[in-house]
């Protein structure tokens, strides 16, 4: 299954294009770097006031930038596919079979169903009735923990995707 | 000849090349790299986007309380920083592009520094905060390029 789907990220021409601009890449990874600092100084820093860092800050209006971490987000998965579909050494395949890659994707799908959870459950409303210097409710600290961790792993396994045979080592795998 | 493979391979070379915790280490201290970066990149976006006058719904003055949490995403990347550089120092201290990140670096935080008190006081520094908008986008730029030496010495020949 993993190689079909290799097979088929390979006929976006990605691979070509990497090849004809070496400086796609490059690119890329900047982009994807800037994305992820946007996605953990809103996201994230929302997670720290809900936490109880930064009083003063009222934690509804800091959801105002949310959006801008959404923004860094697809910068970061559009940047990513272009990656995974245009790696040339090994091809889509290198990464799809990836074990870190892999995490990275697992952890990303429940950092997406946490903040869906933040949302739909009323926590985020809750959130409204607080003053700027008011201690959240457990309920929501326990979201924004979960949020952070999940991130700040996000990132930790995407720079291991580079080195997944350490990583291999590591698990004893 | 037996027992000199068998000394060989019990030496403490051999057993870090094929152990190689520390490489493990290496990933990890790579890992905290990025995760330093996101936090004193990413909180300064936050508080230079609202001194110019966006997201204007949060309060000004309490931004200042976000400096702890700033420094300590820079020194999540001072010590990392150093340490990767220990393991490869003769690489990045011949490179050009290094030494450009650690000019943009350097300046930002003179920025997030002398921005501080203003924001304590209140005053929206426009001019700083985006001087540091720039500098921190330089230096995630310059700091991704010592990754590509090849690159950098093909376009722009540092």
């Amino acid at each position: 299954m993993l190689d079909a789907l290799g097979n088929w990220l390979a006929t976006f021409g990605f691979i070509e294009l990497m090849n004809a601009y070496d400086w796609l890449w490059p690119l890329c990874e900047m982009i994807h770097f800037i994305g992820m600092a946007l996605l953990i100084g809103s996201v994230g820093l929302l997670d720290f006031r809900v936490l109880g860092f930064g009083k003063g800050l009222p934690i509804a209006r800091l959801e105002a930038l949310v959006p801008l971490g959404i923004a860094g987000f697809v910068a970061n998965s559009v940047t990513g596919f272009m990656f995974v579909a245009g790696n040339a050494t090994g091809g889509p395949q290198a990464y799809l079979t990836n074990l870190a890659f892999q995490i990275k994707v697992i952890l990303m799908l429940l950092a997406g169903i946490n903040a869906i959870a933040f949302y739909f459950t009323g926590i985020s409303r809750e959130m409204a009735t607080l003053g700027p210097v008011d201690e959240a409710p457990k309920n929501a600290k326990i979201v924004a923990a979960a949020s952070l961790v999940l991130w700040i792993s996000v990132i930790m396994f995407g720079r291991l995707i580079m080195y997944n045979d350490t990583l291999l080592w590591f698990l004893g795998i | 000849m037996m027992e000199l493979l068998e000394f060989v391979e019990g030496t403490g070379i051999a057993t870090w090349v094929r152990e190689s915790p520390s490489i493990f280490a290496y990933t990890l201290v790579l890992s905290l790299h990025a995760i330093g970066l996101s936090i004193v990149v990413g909180v300064s976006a936050m508080v230079a986007l609202r001194v110019l006058g966006r997201f204007d719904g949060i309060p000004l003055q309490p931004m200042a309380k976000l400096y702890p949490l700033m420094y300590t995403g820079f020194w999540i990347n001072a010590i990392s920083g150093l340490m990767l550089l220990s393991a490869n120092a003769t690489g990045m201290l011949q490179m050009t592009m290094f030494y450009i990140k650690m000019g943009f670096v350097i300046a930002a935080v003179i920025t997030l520094r002398v921005m501080r008190p203003k924001l304590v006081a209140g005053h929206a520094a426009k001019g700083l905060a985006m001087a540091l908008l720039a500098l921190w986008t330089g230096a995630v730029i310059a700091g991704r390029l010592t990754a590509y030496p090849y690159f950098v010495e093909a376009w722009l020949g540092i």
